[in-house]
């Protein structure tokens, strides 16, 4: 079990799952990314079929208290089409690569959504009441004649059933010839950056005709071409600085100050390779698939094909801690590069905050205590989380088994080699087409939406 | 074996690599060339299926590109260190190409394998499916293949320079901008023998007629019956001419003797590639 500060463990229950419950999965059920919103209320995922999926967490039932708040659906809308690309004579895939949640400034929630090729930013908002009272039409709908009107009536609001409405604000297009893998909000919450595998854009929310292009790794020559772009982001609280990732296991930092175009970075890190680990497919396990940025900023998170690796800002060399997430992979490499397993990009994340307030009995006011959890996900729809404060690590299970409301997860085991003990299951019996590659945490409250191929799991933890 | 619960494609081939990826993964006795040319060869054939896609991804084909590479350096290496005596008469600096392929295939088996020669004599009867199935690669097979599906990745864009003509014949992909024939001179130059057949599919290509800039203007033409062979053929990257594909065999009697069922396997191979390169050149 983890342990967070103050000795309290974390158990993990099952509280949800959403989704088809066949097996047979539909390629548009296929789920892509998953991000909760800034507040933790909203839940959004997105999916092969363009399709977003925004689900509320219903408000605490005072009289419930032992469990949270359940998340029914929102709102359901097609975010994306698919297109034909006519000059190149190619289908632009309306899979959503990723969602990313504005701060909400007004009763509307704003997020973008992106395709491989354009951007949009959605507004949702919720309609409760309509205008009633008109006199300007008949009983059948048709409009009287002006001239029969003789009296002035205002229309007066009246509730109606709640109606959430999804709109396009901006489409930002036509400014990625590759495809995009990323989107960053910028912390001053009127810019973003988007990344393709060769080029990096930074856009201004409100201009969707013009972005400026700040990394460009395309060489003159394609055939000279050796490294791609895997993921960028900005940083939490400055917001001239912003990293990316590349499939040579680098991260770079950058900063929009030093020049418009940044090509130079202003840091790069990157772990020597481990010569006892060489093998042929060293390269291809140390792209690195996700980098997010701990809350405070002083940390980063990668995470490559066999591991997460924590990085300090202020050292270059090496990572500060590395886990791994399924070494036992490392002796199956072949296998995974024959049936193209290993080129899954598994997405990772950090817990709500880096820091728990507990009430701490012994000392009789608030301590703020280092608190931080890194999340990952894995195969035969297994899910990691790495305790950075009490190093200690956990394997849980997403599947509809044995799963009742408000049971706690039973731990998973691996067995690498040699004699498999009870309750552990083979390396050869995993299901390497049971993939999880989207995780994510609630930025307030121990939940966390885990996404198989088709169905979104929800578990938070047990409440006393 | 991995994968529970993953559809098996029916085909031969799919099987057959997976096979072969297990054996590589779970077996330590496997000689460190035979697993190098394995995962090369796995290589290149995913590197040719993503040649035929519409749209290759990007990030894979460099992946699998820079393997080739890493490959590829580490057998010149290999090749520049160890004397290059057992194939007389051939040149590396013979400009036909089945003299390119063959003395480029020579190169690659002496100094891959002459040191665990007798190792591979052994091992041939127990490692039999892995050593037929394995197809030796010239090292300009490696590098026509990483430039040929890095070109076709360079899309078209907007804004971009005006570029030269593309000479028709020339196997340069259908996007103008990047079949400057200038650039292909300057890297000539520079490179030198490896350079001046990489760009010369025709002969190494099995998809040479989808490269043709003439399949721009005769879109409609079906040329299915020269590609099918190529989708699921049995272990078939690009092969160069079957009077070279001989050679290895002739100039290593020892191998030879050693398992009649081996050149049975062989022959059956060689056979077959006859066809297909009859279909190919049109004899």
């Amino acid at each position: 079990f983890l342990g967070a500060g103050g000795g309290n463990d974390i158990q993990w229950c099952f509280s949800q799952v959403k989704g088809a419950v066949d097996d047979d999965v539909a390629e548009a059920d296929i789920i892509s990314t998953v991000e909760f919103n800034h507040s933790g209320e909203l839940l959004a995922t997105g999916d092969k079929g363009g399709r977003v999926v925004i689900f509320q967490q219903e408000q605490e039932n005072k009289t419930q208290s032992h469990s949270r708040g359940e998340y029914n659906v929102y709102s359901t809308f097609q975010s994306h089409e698919p297109e034909f690309d006519y000059l190149k004579s190619l289908e632009i895939e309306e899979k959503i690569n990723k969602i990313r949640w504005l701060p909400q400034k007004n009763a509307a929630q704003f997020l973008l959504s992106t395709n491989d090729k354009t951007i949009k930013l959605w507004k949702i908002s919720e309609r409760d009441k309509r205008p009633e009272g008109y006199n300007l039409k008949e009983e059948d709908g048709r409009y009287r004649d002006p001239t029969t009107v003789t009296t002035l009536r205002v229309p007066v609001f009246r509730p109606m059933d709640l109606m959430v409405e999804a709109s396009p604000r901006r489409i930002f297009a036509n400014a990625h010839t590759y495809h995009i893998n990323s989107i960053s909000i910028n912390s001053d919450y009127e810019t973003y950056l988007s990344a393709d595998d060769l080029r990096i854009n930074l856009w201004h929310l409100e201009i969707t005709d013009r972005s400026f292009n700040i990394v460009d790794i395309k060489p003159a020559n394609m055939e000279e071409l050796t490294e791609v772009i895997t993921a960028a982001e900005f940083h939490p609280n400055s917001c001239n600085t912003f990293v990316y990732s590349s499939s040579k296991g680098t991260i770079r930092l950058c900063d929009m100050r030093a020049s418009a175009l940044c090509d130079r970075h202003s840091k790069l890190f990157e772990e020597p390779e481990d010569p006892s680990n060489r093998s042929f497919f060293s390269e291809i396990i140390s792209s690195i698939s996700d980098v997010k940025f701990s809350h405070s900023g002083r940390y980063m998170m990668t995470r490559d094909y066999l591991s997460v690796k924590i990085w300090d800002l202020n050292m270059e060399n090496r990572p500060v801690e590395t886990y791994q997430v399924h070494e036992y992979l490392r002796s199956k490499l072949c296998s995974l590069y024959e049936n193209d397993c290993i080129f899954d990009k598994f997405e990772c994340c950090w817990n709500g905050s880096d820091r728990q307030v507990i009430f701490n009995l012994t000392i009789p006011f608030f301590l703020p205590l280092p608190y931080s959890i890194v999340m990952t996900g894995s195969y035969n729809n297994f899910f990691r989380m790495f305790d950075r404060n009490t190093k200690r690590d956990i394997t849980l299970e997403a599947s509809r088994e044995n799963n009742k409301p408000r049971t706690v997860l039973k731990p998973r085991k691996v067995c690498a080699s040699g004699k498999r003990k009870k309750d552990e299951i083979s390396v050869d019996s995993l299901d390497f087409n049971k993939k999880i590659l989207h995780t994510a945490w609630h930025p307030k409250e121990n939940i966390i939406a885990v996404a198989t191929t088709n169905n979104l799991y929800i578990f938070q933890d047990k409440m006393n | 074996m991995l994968g529970r619960g993953l559809k098996r494609k029916l085909s031969d081939y799919e099987e057959n690599m997976a096979g072969l990826s297990s054996a590589f993964d779970s077996s330590r006795s496997l000689p460190y060339p035979l697993k190098r040319q394995l995962v090369l060869n796995m290589c290149l054939t995913k590197l040719q299926t993503y040649k035929m896609l519409v749209e290759p991804n990007l990030h894979r084909s460099v992946l699998i590109a820079n393997t080739v590479r890493q490959i590829q350096e580490e057998m010149r290496q290999e090749s520049n260190q160890q004397p290059i005596n057992v194939c007389p008469g051939i040149t590396p600096s013979s400009h036909s190409y089945t003299g390119m392929e063959s003395s480029g295939i020579s190169l690659q088996l002496p100094s891959g394998i002459s040191q665990q020669e007798s190792n591979c004599c052994d091992l041939r009867s127990v490692e039999d499916p892995i050593e037929n199935s394995l197809l030796i690669v010239s090292d300009d097979d490696m590098s026509s293949a990483i430039s040929s599906i890095l070109k076709d990745l360079d899309f078209v864009e907007d804004i971009s320079p005006p570029t030269c003509l593309v000479p028709t014949g020339d196997d340069q992909p259908k996007f103008p901008e990047n079949s400057c024939l200038k650039l292909e001179d300057d890297r000539q130059d520079l490179k030198g023998a490896e350079c001046v057949f990489g760009s010369f599919e025709i002969s190494n290509s099995t998809s040479y007629l989808k490269d043709l800039a003439i399949d721009d203007i005769f879109e409609d033409i079906d040329t299915s019956m020269y590609d099918s062979d190529f989708c699921c053929p049995p272990l078939m990257p690009p092969r160069p001419p079957s009077l070279a594909t001989e050679e290895p065999l002739k100039t290593f009697p020892s191998c030879n003797s050693s398992s009649a069922s081996n050149i049975q396997i062989c022959r059956t191979d060689l056979s077959e590639l006859d066809h297909i390169m009859e279909i190919l050149v049109g004899s």
